[in-house]
C-alpha cells in the first residue's frame, strides 16, 4: 500500500493505494500546528487500516504549498566569474520575490569555459580573507554560483568547502546541482534552494518522526517537481525539485486513475484549464520552470500549457479530460467532455503512485556519431545507477528520456546529455494499470475539510 | 533628430529579436531587455536612419561573437563594448559617430540599444545581415567589398585584441579563435565603414522592424490573426502546421569552422500526410516537404506555437509538439549571385544550392 499526502498550511490530506486501488481517502486535517495535522491525519489512517497498516510500504507527501507559503530564510550569495559587474545595469538580477532574500553578495574571481578550462584562478585568497566577516553574522545559509559550471564545479565545490572547513553547520547550495545554461537561472535556483533548506530540513524531520511512530514499515519520500519522488531526507538538500510537484501530481494521478500511461491530460481545475503530456508513465518535461521573462528555476517539471481553443486534437492519441473543479454542476470549457469525474484528488493520486526518478544531464566532448552513442549509454547506465541509489530496485529501472542537445554557437563537439531513468522499489508502476479499482473512502466526503480534535 | 525609443518599444524588439532568430535560448535577449528598460529610465535612446548623418561619418557594427559557453552563462561585465568602439577610434584616429547592429535578430538585434546608452552614440536604424547568421564574414558589407577590419574584440575577463585582417573569411577564422580563448564569447566592433557605405550596402529598417514584428506577436489576439499580420507586413508564408515527430543531434556531419552541432527535426502534417524536415545548424537552414524544398538558407525560417502564437525555441521542441514553420524572404542582396555564393545552404556544408540560385 501507498500514502500520497497533501501538507498545506496547518493541513493534511491523504489518500491510499493498495495496487491500483483507492482503499481510503482521508478529508483535510486542519489543527493549529502542521505536524499536529499530520500525526492526525496517520492516526485516523491507522484506524481506518488496522491490522493492515504493516502493509503501507511508502508513504510521499507533496509539501509543495508548505514551501512556497512559508518564509524563505536570508541568503548570502557567492557569484563566480572573472570579473564584477561593472555597473548596476549588469549585476545579475532576480525575481522580485527572491531579491529581498539575498542579505549580501560576494564577487569571487574565477570560472570556467564550455570546456572546462579556468578563465580566471580561483580568488580563493582574497575569499578567504572573507569569510570571518561572512561566518560571523546571523546568516547560515549559502547560495554559490559559478561561471561555467556545467562544464567544472571546481570552484563552486573548493569555495564550498573553504566554508565547510570553518563551520560545517553551515546550509550551502552550489549550482552546478542545478543544470541550466543561463548563470541567473542556476543562481537564483541556488539561491531559492539554499533559502528553502531550513523549511525542508524542519519538514523532512517532522514528517519522519511521525512516519516512524504511525507506520514504522513504510519508508518516507516527497513528492518532486518532476512527477517522481525522492527520499524525504533528500527535502533538506534538494527543497527546490520539491517547490512545485501539484501540476506533474495531478497530470500522473489523472492518467492513473485512466489507466492512460500514454497521452495528453487536461486537467479542468477551478483555475482553469491546463494541458500536459504522459509519456512512460511519468509527465513529459523540461528542464527549467519558466517565470516569463524573469530568472527560471532549473528544475525539471511537468510541461503544462494553458488549453485554449485552438488546441489541436489528435484524434489517434489518447486523452484523458479530468474535471477536477470543486463544483461540476457546469460544462466544461471548449466543449470539453469529461472522461475522468473528480471521484479523487488526482493529485494525491500522483503522489501516492510517483516513481523514484533520477536525473543525468551533463556536457559531453564526441568526436563523432559511435562515441556520441557511447556517451548517452554511458549516460542512460548513470542514471539508472542514479536511480538504484536513490533506493529502487536494479531489475526494475527503466529509461524514460535520453535525448542530445546541440549546443548553438557552441564548442565543436560539445553536447549536452539529458537522461531520465525511472524505478520502483517492488512492483505497481502505471503501466501495470488496467484501472483503478474505488473502494468506499473513509471520513468525511472528497473535497471537504474539517478541524480535527487536536 | 531620429525617434526616442520607449520602454514598450524594447519589450516589442525583445519578441521580433527572437521571432527572426527562432533562437535556442532567448535568456540573453530577454536580459539585455531589462537591462535595457533600467538604462531608459534616466537616458534617452535615440533610434536614427542612416540617412540623418553625413556620407563621411564614421559609423561602426556592435555585436557578440560566440563560440562556447553562452552569453547567458557567462554575463558581460559592461565595459566590454565601450572598450571595442574606444579600441576602434584608437586604430583609425577617427571618432565614431553612431553604431549599428551587428545582426538584426538574437542577441545582436537588441546589444546596440544598450551600447547606444552607455555611449551616448545615437543608433542606426540598419544592419548588415538583415536576419542573422553565424559567420561574421556572412553580411551584405562584405558582398559590396567594405572591409570588416579592424575588428576590436573584448571578452569578460577583460583581455581584449583588435584583428586586421583583409580577407573577411580570414577574419572570421580569427576572431572565432580568439572568441574560444576569450571564454566563448566576445564583444566586438567591427565592419568600421562611413555612413555612405552603409546606406549603399546595408539592410535598413531592421531595428524598427523587430519592433513591429514584437508589436503583432505581442498582441492579445488570435494565432490566425498573428499569422495574418506577420504576412501582410514581412510576407511571410506558413510553409506547414505539423507535429514533431522525430528530432536527431548530430544528424550531419560538419566539418567546417561553424560554430554548433547540426541537428535536424522531422515533423508531420496530419492533415495533408506530407512530411517536413528542418535542417538545423544555430539557426533552422532549410526546410523540405516531402523531400522538396520549401525554404532554404538565407531564406529565414521561424517556428511559432500553433495554439498559442509564440516563438517555439528550437531547444524547446518535442516530440508530439504542433508548431506552424513559417518563412520569410530576407534582404534582397542574398538573393544575387555573391549573397548566395555566402549563405546558401552549401555554405553551411549542405550540398544544396538554393533553387533562385539561377535566377540570381
Amino acid at each position: 500500500m501507498r500514502i500520497g499526502l497533501r501538507l498545506q498550511g496547518t493541513s493534511c490530506r491523504a489518500l491510499v493505494l493498495d495496487g491500483h486501488s483507492v482503499v481510503a481517502a482521508a478529508a483535510a486535517v486542519r489543527c493549529t500546528t502542521l505536524a499536529e495535522a499530520v500525526d492526525t491525519t496517520f492516526e485516523e489512517l491507522r484506524h481506518e487500516l488496522g491490522t493492515e497498516i504493516t502493509k503501507v510500504t511508502d508513504i510521499t507527501s507533496d509539501a509543495g504549498r508548505v514551501l512556497v507559503a512559508r518564509k524563505p530564510a536570508s541568503v548570502i550569495a557567492i557569484r563566480i566569474s572573472p570579473r564584477p559587474p561593472a555597473d548596476a545595469f549588469h549585476v545579475t538580477g532576480l525575481p522580485a520575490l527572491v531579491e529581498p532574500v539575498v542579505a549580501r553578495t560576494v564577487h569571487v574571481g574565477g570560472g570556467h569555459d564550455l570546456r572546462g578550462r579556468p578563465l580566471a584562478p580561483l580568488g580563493l585568497e582574497a575569499f578567504l580573507a572573507e569569510l570571518p566577516g561572512i561566518l560571523s553574522g546571523e546568516v547560515r545559509n549559502i547560495a554559490i554560483t559559478s561561471v561555467g559550471s556545467t562544464a567544472s564545479k571546481d570552484h563552486e565545490t573548493r569555495i564550498a568547502d573553504a566554508i565547510l572547513s570553518s563551520d560545517s553547520e553551515m546550509r550551502i547550495s552550489i549550482s552546478s546541482d542545478f543544470y541550466s545554461s543561463v548563470f541567473r537561472d542556476r543562481d537564483y535556483t541556488a539561491i531559492l534552494n539554499s533559502a528553502l533548506m531550513e523549511t525542508g530540513e524542519d519538514l523532512a524531520a517532522m514528517l519522519d518522526a511521525s512516519g516512524r511512530r504511525h507506520f514504522p514499515s513504510a519508508t518516507m519520500w516527497f513528492a518532486k517537481n518532476d512527477g517522481g519522488r525522492a527520499p524525504l531526507a533528500r527535502l533538506a538538500v534538494i527543497p527546490i525539485h520539491g517547490l512545485r510537484p501539484e501540476p506533474a501530481m495531478q497530470i500522473l494521478g489523472a492518467a492513473t486513475l485512466a489507466g492512460a500511461p500514454d497521452g495528453e491530460v487536461v486537467i479542468c481545475a477551478d483555475s482553469g484549464v491546463t494541458v500536459g503530456q504522459i509519456r512512460g508513465g511519468l509527465p513529459a518535461t523540461r528542464s527549467v520552470i519558466r517565470q516569463g521573462y524573469e530568472a527560471s528555476l532549473a528544475s525539471n517539471a511537468a510541461v503544462v500549457e494553458p488549453y485554449t481553443a485552438d488546441h489541436p486534437v489528435r484524434p489517434a492519441v489518447p486523452s484523458v479530460i479530468a474535471d477536477l473543479r470543486s463544483g461540476q454542476d457546469t460544462p466544461l470549457p471548449f466543449g470539453l467532455v469529461p472522461t475522468l469525474a473528480a471521484a479523487h484528488d488526482a493529485g494525491q493520486v500522483g503522489s501516492a503512485v510517483a516513481p523514484l526518478t533520477a536525473w543525468i544531464d551533463r556536457l559531453e566532448t564526441v568526436s563523432g556519431r559511435a562515441d556520441l552513442q557511447l556517451v548517452q549509454r554511458r549516460a542512460e547506465e548513470d542514471a539508472e545507477s542514479a536511480a538504484v541509489q536513490l533506493g529502487a530496485s536494479p531489475g526494475l529501472t527503466r529509461i524514460i528520456e535520453s535525448n542530445v542537445y546541440a549546443m548553438p554557437y557552441g564548442n565543436p563537439g560539445i553536447v549536452r546529455i539529458r537522461v531520465q531513468a525511472a524505478g520502483e522499489v517492488s512492483g505497481d508502476t502505471i503501466e501495470d494499470a488496467a484501472e483503478i479499482h474505488v473502494r468506499t473512502p473513509f471520513g468525511a466526503g472528497e473535497g471537504a475539510s474539517r478541524w480535527a480534535p487536536c | 533628430m531620429g525617434a526616442l525609443l520607449t520602454a514598450e518599444d524594447v519589450r516589442h524588439l525583445r519578441t521580433g529579436a527572437h521571432f527572426l532568430a527562432c533562437t535556442i535560448d532567448p535568456t540573453a535577449i530577454y536580459v539585455y531587455a531589462e537591462m535595457i528598460e533600467k538604462a531608459m529610465e534616466n537616458r534617452a535612446l535615440e533610434l536614427i536612419s542612416i540617412d540623418e548623418l553625413a556620407p563621411d561619418d564614421l559609423v561602426v557594427a556592435i555585436g557578440m561573437v560566440t563560440q562556447g559557453l553562452f552569453i547567458a552563462d557567462m554575463p558581460p561585465v559592461g565595459d566590454e563594448f565601450i572598450g571595442c568602439i574606444r579600441a576602434i577610434e584608437a586604430n583609425l584616429g577617427r571618432q565614431v559617430r553612431a553604431i549599428y547592429s551587428l545582426a538584426a535578430a538574437n542577441i545582436n538585434g537588441i546589444v546596440p540599444l544598450m551600447v547606444g546608452l552607455q555611449s551616448s552614440l545615437p543608433v542606426i536604424d540598419s544592419d548588415p545581415m538583415g536576419r542573422v547568421f553565424p559567420l561574421i564574414s556572412q553580411t551584405t558589407l562584405n558582398i559590396g567589398h567594405v572591409p570588416i577590419s579592424p575588428i576590436a574584440l573584448m571578452g569578460v575577463t577583460g583581455e581584449r585584441a583588435v584583428v586586421e585582417a583583409h580577407n573577411p573569411q580570414r577574419a572570421e577564422t580569427l576572431v572565432r579563435a580568439l572568441v574560444t580563448e576569450m571564454g566563448g564569447w566576445a564583444a566586438t566592433a567591427m565592419y568600421p565603414c562611413s555612413a555612405g557605405q552603409m546606406r549603399e550596402h546595408g539592410v535598413h529598417g531592421s531595428i524598427s522592424r523587430m519592433i513591429r514584428i514584437g508589436e503583432i506577436l505581442d498582441a492579445e489576439t488570435s494565432v490566425d490573426r498573428k499569422f495574418q499580420q506577420l504576412a501582410e507586413f514581412l510576407g511571410a508564408t506558413r510553409i506547414a502546421r505539423a507535429r514533431v515527430s522525430h528530432v536527431e543531434g548530430l544528424s550531419r556531419p560538419s566539418d567546417l569552422g561553424l560554430p554548433a552541432l547540426p541537428s535536424s527535426v522531422t515533423l508531420v502534417d496530419e492533415r495533408s500526410g506530407q512530411i517536413i524536415r528542418l535542417e538545423i545548424q544555430n539557426e533552422i537552414l532549410l526546410v523540405l516537404v516531402d523531400g522538396a524544398i520549401a525554404a532554404a538558407v538565407p531564406d529565414i525560417v521561424s517556428l511559432l506555437n500553433s495554439e498559442h502564437g509564440t516563438v517555439v525555441n528550437i531547444d524547446d521542441v518535442r516530440v508530439g509538439d504542433v508548431i506552424d514553420v513559417l518563412k520569410i524572404t530576407a534582404a534582397a542582396q542574398w538573393y544575387s549571385k555573391a549573397g548566395l555564393d555566402l549563405a546558401e545552404p552549401k555554405a553551411f556544408g549542405i550540398p544544396i544550392e538554393h533553387p533562385r540560385r539561377h535566377h540570381a
